[in-house]
């Protein structure tokens, strides 16, 4: 979970990292002091570029970056800002800590130089936590970076930046930008309290959202695209592979989605209406690999009950394998007959991609 | 002889009292595997279907020679249990728990590696050599097994457990057999990537050829393409790399695994395909196009 930069930052203040004096506010007001700095908070990055961030020196300018407040910005609402001193910067840093594949375990990322472009300039260097005391640096700044090393693993953090890291004018060194990413693997030993949140498009992957944290039984996602052919798939490689097939076969896909640990019939009901009702959804198709052990007739419970509610004119094509499978089909083939659904469907004989260009053409045919 | 699993292994299974562990038991001992006992910390004396469950691996060990671990125990401790049996000595070790914590997954891969062990996982969905033996619920109920598997010359390896069992069909249907097919985790870090297992096959006499199922995201398959320029894997290597889509559609989303995602640029699959292609692999790209390359290739 990404959390906003006053989040973010209260967690440092916590373990006892200065940040900058500051102020959260959620309604358009008088400025709290002057000069300060406005920032807008969002969950993505770059905000400096986008006018996200303001330096405002008179009430004037501090009204007139109050302006954002309750805006749509890419897909985010703004509904708080980050009033914040100006902190009077002698030096700056770049300091990152995440995991990394290629030495597998968690890594800093340093500059000497910090500031909005680092990423770009080249001058970071990549250490390995464990690697930490070989790192060139002040000493004190070592130390800090040591601390922050300390909060970035027992917070269970995926990601903590700090950028820039500064040096005031007395000596102290304070956060000024801060971007945290906590592992949602780690929630049920952190225990964390934050409200919920991410960039919801439609109530529709609200709704499979909800759907998939009431248990631990398997996963259910959903994310929708622009496209008119829905994807029920299942598998984390086998729905990579199959969006890969539908959109090689011409298709445009209407969303992304992915069904696997042998969810409940409720979890895959949830995710089957949602792609079902998606407007403009043209054709449906179910696919997935060979399944290990999530239950073909499970899962065929939880969409028949869906295809029942939406009764659907539009057709649908199915691969599918696995566990129960011959008995799982078998119930998707009676209920289509006795509910005159357009249902095309295919076990292991057939390939796991080779409906791709079946279920393209069908939606095609009965698009025109 | 196969890889990982062998005539001679003899398995322990930590977490054999929750509802998965009993699930893999039954799977296990329904197809060759010599589970000989389990753990569950305060379940010491109990049975699951005739196996003697203890309360600690070196307790268990004292009573039995077992080489090998499957690790089913809950997300929070698996770091636990992975460590426990390395300092009992254990060096073969099947992590099935998923959804660990970074940190915990951080500390297990780098324990291994001090010491010297295969760890397969976290989130591995088991690994497999046909009429050998199994760790964990790879392959599912015998029925499907059955159709999926059967003993040959090709590797198979895949982060994704659905990917392993269907890319081991496609082997089958072009009416070949797998040596062993490892699921080596949909997890960010695991502690056996896809070179760490060629290294594995380029030693065993019965693998004449791998098939590598990649996908977006993370430097794995990067690794892949170093092993076969050094000539550190020498036999045919069969990729096929998906998600393919996100770079035209969503690029920075995550799809798939936890380990799947674009980030600032890296881990797009056209890149992993071209570095491969251009290392020697024989990329697929179709999938359908598997079974026909791997035939080829023998």
């Amino acid at each position: 979970m990404k959390l906003y930069e006053f989040e973010g930052k209260e967690l440092l203040a916590k373990a006892g990292f200065a940040v900058p004096k500051a102020v959260l506010l959620e309604n358009v007001q008088d400025a709290p002091f002057l000069p300060c700095v406005v920032k807008a908070q969002v969950l993505f990055g770059k905000r400096m570029k986008q006018g996200l961030v303001k330096v405002c020196k008179t009430q004037d300018e501090f009204s007139d970056a109050m302006t954002v407040l309750g805006k749509d910005v890419n897909g985010e609402k703004v509904e708080h800002l980050l009033v914040e001193e100006l902190v009077n910067i002698k030096k700056e840093y770049y300091v990152s800590f995440c995991y990394d594949t290629e030495t597998r375990g968690a890594v800093l990322l340093f500059s000497e130089e910090g500031g909005i472009d680092v990423e770009e300039i080249g001058t970071v260097k990549k250490v390995p936590l464990s690697e930490l005391h070989l790192l060139k640096t002040e000493v004190n700044v070592l130390a800090q970076i040591k601390r922050l090393a300390d909060v970035f693993v027992k917070s269970d953090c995926r990601l903590l930046e700090i950028n820039p890291l500064a040096v005031d004018g007395t000596g102290t060194m304070i956060a000024v930008g801060a971007m945290v990413e906590l592992d949602d693997a780690a929630q049920g030993r952190q225990k964390w309290q934050y409200p919920p949140r991410f960039a919801i498009r439609s109530e529709r992957e609200l709704e499979v959202k909800k759907a998939n944290d009431v248990d631990h039984h398997g996963t259910v996602k959903y994310v929708e695209l622009d496209g008119d052919i829905g994807v029920l798939a299942a598998g984390g490689g086998a729905s990579l592979t199959c969006m890969d097939a539908l959109v090689a076969a011409g298709g445009r896909p209407a969303n992304f989605s992915e069904f696997s640990g042998n969810p409940t019939a409720e979890k895959v009901y949830t995710l089957a209406r949602a792609v079902m009702t998606k407007p403009g959804v043209g054709g449906l198709w179910i696919v997935g690999a060979v399944a290990n052990f999530s239950r073909v007739d499970v899962m065929m419970e939880g969409i028949i009950r869906a295809l029942k509610e939406v009764n659907p004119k539009f057709p649908v094509v199915v691969r599918r394998a696995g566990p129960y499978e011959a008995e799982g089909l078998q119930m998707l083939r009676d209920a289509a007959k006795e509910n005159g659904w357009d249902v095309e469907v295919h076990g292991s004989e057939t390939g796991l991609t080779a409906t791709a260009k079946v279920i393209v053409e069908k939606v095609k045919k009965w698009q025109s | 002889m196969a890889i990982l699993i062998d005539k001679n292994t003899t398995v322990l299974i930590q977490g054999i009292t929750g509802g998965e562990g009993r699930k893999a038991l039954e799977r296990m001992k329904d197809y060759h595997t010599r589970v000989l006992c389990g753990v569950t910390p305060g379940k010491g004396g109990q049975e699951v279907d005739g196996t003697p469950v203890y309360n600690s691996v070196r307790e268990a060990l004292e009573k039995h020679k077992v080489n090998a671990s499957l690790i089913m125990v809950p997300p929070l401790a698996a770091k636990g249990a992975v460590l426990e049996a390395l300092d009992a000595g254990l060096r073969t070790i099947v992590c099935v728990t998923e959804n660990i914590p970074l940190a915990d997954a951080a500390v297990m891969v780098r324990r291994a590696r001090e010491v010297g062990a295969v760890l397969i996982g976290p989130g591995s969905v088991g690994v497999m050599s046909p009429g050998l033996g199994r760790m964990g619920p790879i392959g599912g109920p015998r029925d499907v097994l059955e159709r999926v598997y059967e003993k040959g010359n090709v590797g198979v390896i895949s982060k994704s457990g659905g990917m392993t069992n269907e890319v081991s069909f496609v082997v089958r249907q072009a009416g070949l057999g797998q040596s062993t097919a490892i699921g080596m985790g949909g997890e960010m870090l695991v502690g056996s990537a896809y070179a760490d297992l060629l290294r594995l096959f380029e030693k065993d006499d019965e693998t004449k050829a791998v098939v590598l199922f990649g996908e977006l995201g993370g430097t794995y398959e990067e690794e892949v393409a170093r092993l076969l320029k050094n000539k550190e894997f020498t036999k045919p290597l069969i990729v096929f790399i998906a998600g393919k889509f996100a770079e035209r559609i969503a690029p920075g989303q995550q799809f798939g695994h936890a380990g799947a995602m674009i980030e600032r640029g890296k881990g797009k699959p056209s890149e992993k395909m071209r570095m491969l292609k251009s290392a020697g692999a024989i990329v697929a790209e179709r999938f359908e196009d598997i079974g026909l390359l791997v035939r080829d290739a023998l």
